[in-house]
This record gives C-alpha cells, sequence and structure tokens, in this order.
C-alpha cells in the first residue's frame, strides 16, 4: 500500500502542514486522556520515593546518584514512548494515517511529540530525583545540559522502535527488550556526564556533544527506515 | 565439485586440525600455563560472533534496499546467520566465563570486552524477541531487518570503541597499542588457523541452513499445490 501522496508532491509546504496537523491532534488526543505522561510520572515519582525511602537518607557517591537517575529517567521513558504509535494500532486509526498523510510527516510529527514527551518527563523527574536523593549538583548548567542531551539521545532513538512494537501488537515488555541494546550507549555517556557534573573538577562536553551526535544520526537512519516499518505490502 | 563446495568441505580437515594444533602443537603460555589453550576456541568463537551480526546486518540492508525483490532469501540467511551468531555468542560467553575463573579467579567481572559480547547476546535476544512477536505479520522480514540495521549501529561502540578507550584485563595478541604481535609463532599459527576453521564452520553452516530453509519452502509449496 502507498501513501495518497508522496513527500516530494506535496512539496516542503504540504509536508509541514501535515507534519502540524499531525501533531495538533497527538497532542489533542494525548493531553485529552494524558495516559502515558500520568503513567511514566508517577512511575517516576514511585521509584524516585521508593529509593529515598529505602535509602533512609543515606547520601550516595555521584556514581551511583547518576546511574539511579538514569534507571528511573529509562524505566518512566519506556513506559511512555511507545504509546504514541501504540494508540494508533490500537484505535485502529494507523490504516487511516497510512493513507491520508506522507510518510515522512508522519515520522517527523512523532518524533517531535516524543521528543516534547520525554522533555516533559525529564522537567518532573529531574528536580523530583535532585530533591528527594539529596542529590549536590555542582555544575548546574551542565547538568542540566547532560539531561537534555541524553533525553534528545533516547527520544530519538526509541521513535522508530516504538513503530516497530506497535507493528507487534505492542506487546508487554517487548519495547524494553529491543530498546536497551540500542539504548545502552546512550545511557552509558549520559551516566558519565551527569557523574562529571556532579564532581568538582571542570565537566567534559565530549559527553553531550557524543550524545547529540548520536542523536541526530540516529534520527537520519530512522527517518531512512520507517518506510519500511510502516508502510505494508 | 565447485569451489565452494570444497572450501565449505575443507572444514571437515580444518576443524580436527585446529583440535590437534591447539592440544598437541601450539607451547602453552609463560604464565598462564595449558589453561591457555582455551583461546584457540574462545577468540574464534568471539570472531564469528561478531561476523554473524555483520553478515546478519549487511544483508538486512541489502534486503531493505532491494525493491524489485531481485534477491530472494536475503530475510531468512540475515535471520539464519543470527541463530549461528546466538549460539556461537552463547559459547563465547561460556568459553570465556572459564578462562576468566582459570586466570582471575571469578567468572565474571564486567571487563570491557565481556561487557561488548554481552551487549551483542541482548541484540540477539532483542531481535529474537521482536521477531517472535512478529510472527504472522507479512512484514516481519522488513521491520527485522530494520531493526538489525538499528541494532548495528551500536556494535562499532561495544565491539571495537569500549575495549580500547577503557582498561581492560583481557590479553590483546594482535590488535594493540603497539600495533605489533605478542604471540610465540606456533601460537599465532594456531589460533589463525582455529579463526580460519571456525569461520568456514560458520559458513557451512549456514550453506546447510538456507538448503534447509529451501527444501522447507519447497514442501509447503508442494503441499499448497496439492
Amino acid at each position: 500500500m502507498t501513501p495518497a501522496r508522496s513527500s516530494s508532491a506535496a512539496g516542503v509546504y504540504g509536508l509541514g502542514s501535515d507534519i502540524i496537523r499531525n501533531l495538533r491532534k497527538d497532542f489533542r488526543v494525548e493531553f485529552r486522556s494524558r495516559f502515558a505522561l500520568n503513567i511514566a510520572v508517577s512511575f517516576a515519582a514511585i521509584v524516585t520515593i521508593a529509593m529515598s525511602l529505602t535509602a533512609g537518607g543515606a547520601p550516595f557517591p555521584a556514581a551511583v546518584q547518576s546511574i539511579l537517575l538514569w534507571t528511573v529517567i529509562f524505566f518512566s521513558a519506556m513506559n511512555g514512548l511507545s504509546h504514541i504509535f501504540v494508540r494508533e494500532e490500537d484505535q485502529a486509526t494507523a490504516l487511516f494515517l497510512r493513507v491520508s498523510v506522507t510518510t515522512d510527516s508522519i515520522f517527523i510529527s512523532k518524533s517531535i511529540f516524543n521528543q516534547v514527551f520525554m522533555m516533559i518527563l525529564l522537567i518532573v523527574i529531574t528536580p523530583l530525583f535532585v530533591f528527594f536523593l539529596q542529590v549536590n549538583v555542582i555544575h548546574i548548567a551542565f547538568f542540566i545540559l547532560s539531561v537534555a542531551a541524553g533525553g534528545i539521545a533516547i527520544a530519538a532513538a526509541t521513535t522508530i522502535l516504538a513503530a516497530m512494537v506497535a507493528k507487534a501488537g505492542g506487546k508487554g515488555s517487548l519495547f524494553t527488550i529491543i530498546s536497551f541494546p540500542v539504548l545502552l550507549p546512550i545511557l552509558w555517556v549520559s551516566i558519565n556526564s551527569t557523574t562529571g557534573a556532579l564532581r568538582q573538577t571542570a565537566p567534559s562536553y565530549d559527553n553531550p556533544v557524543f550524545l547529540l551526535a548520536f542523536s541526530g544520526f540516529i534520527s537520519v537512519i530512522s527517518f531512512l527506515l520507517f518506510r519500511s516499518v510502516w508502510l505494508e505490502d | 565439485m565447485s569451489i565452494k563446495t570444497i572450501a565449505l568441505k575443507s572444514v571437515y580437515i580444518l576443524m580436527p586440525a585446529t583440535i590437534l594444533l591447539a592440544f598437541l602443537w601450539a607451547p602453552p603460555a609463560a604464565i598462564l600455563g595449558d589453561s591457555s589453550r582455551i583461546m584457540y576456541f574462545h577468540v574464534p568463537l568471539a570472531w564469528v560472533s561478531i561476523l554473524a551480526f555483520i553478515v546478519s546486518g549487511i544483508l538486512s540492508v541489502a534486503y531493505l534496499a532491494d525493491k524489485k525483490g531481485r534477491f530472494h532469501g536475503l530475510v531468512e540467511t540475515s535471520y539464519n546467520s543470527a541463530v549461528i551468531g546466538f549460539v556461537f555468542t552463547i559459547l563465547t560467553v561460556i568459553t570465556g566465563s572459564i578462562w576468566a575463573k582459570i586466570s582471575w579467579g571469578v567468572f565474571w567481572n564486567w571487563d570491557p570486552r565481556e561487557t561488548s559480547i554481552v551487549i551483542v547476546l541482548i541484540i540477539y535476544i532483542a531481535y529474537f524477541s521482536l521477531q517472535g512477536a512478529l510472527a504472522g505479520n507479512e512484514n516481519r522480514g522488513r521491520i527485522g531487518s530494520s531493526y538489525l540495521v538499528i541494532a548495528m549501529i551500536t556494535l562499532p561502540f561495544f565491539a571495537f570503541l569500549v575495549p580500547r578507550i577503557y582498561p581492560s584485563l583481557h590479553p590483546d595478541p594482535i590488535i594493540n597499542k603497539d600495533r605489533t604481535v605478542h604471540l610465540d609463532a606456533a601460537m599465532l599459527t594456531t589460533l589463525l588457523v582455529a579463526i580460519l576453521s571456525f569461520s568456514l564452520l560458520y559458513a557451512y553452516i549456514l550453506f546447510l541452513m538456507k538448503r534447509i530453509t529451501t527444501l522447507k519452502k519447497r514442501i509447503g509449496d508442494y503441499h499448497a499445490a496439492d
């Protein structure tokens, strides 16, 4: 099956208007129920409070705090990022979407949605984590940059994986299973980066630069592959 | 008999030769002693684990690029290569753990090279989980291939970058900072023969699996026509 209009025929203006239309629809549907956001934020809050409670105020070293932060972010993201595509399949709107708008506009709009979703998640999780786990952030601007760069990379890498999981019926923990190997380099570098922000020594900007470069690279690869995942024979 | 068949059948000579060379000809390593002989099996297994993954990834790219469907069976070969790679990765982990226990006193210590092979194992598991979840889906081949391409992006990071950046307890006999070979000539010869034998074994199993897939398809077509 091919989309009703090709990207080249619709032109840049057509692509832009398709993206805005998709985004408007996605935000309206999501924030009407706030299902994915509620689940992801609630999960993050529960895990952070549980960690703080079980730790009983014991101070953790910078590396452990960083690992715990990214563990919370990873699992919270896994609870919500696949929803954007799984919902289309669950509500049987995927076929309508496939024939009414171009594949490129679908990928770009879903990517933007996931980036916004991830940023909202980070805005909630990070202060909560810093507050409950008594994290002493030395380099505040670098810490924000590290968390933001890691979040951008996670959202960029998982958008196409969410489409794959939706095609598989959104089964259970499949999204976490297939995302984990792809997200490992991101988590590895993000942990190093945020650890640097919690220490006295001047942090290296190599880590956030790597994360942003990785985001750009994986977004391009995902954009090229999306047609193979989204369109049906 | 074609060159391909001769090359594949040579595995019947090279595999026993590898075993003989590893246990009888190659000298024991200076500090590790006879336990070092596991290297002639562990290193080729690790090599084939990565080779099979790269072959799967390249075939996936070719399958996705082949819009006209000119090359049949690419996706099956890619899947078969991943199956072989998965088994070889498990064997790599097992032989590596045994060697680690003898050399370092523990079965596992998250050495960068141990980490990288576990990542490859997790990628294989994730790929098979996705393939299993997509059973019956007409786009199974394309989605699975797309996932392998995405997963392949992370491979250089863990298989080549991390083991060279972070300090490792692993010996680096061939690829190291000095760019010199730190192995005795007999040991190096045995290792190279072992790598060649295991690579041919991988190719031979892949060839046999392709024949099985073709036969299964023919039987399916026969029953469908019946």
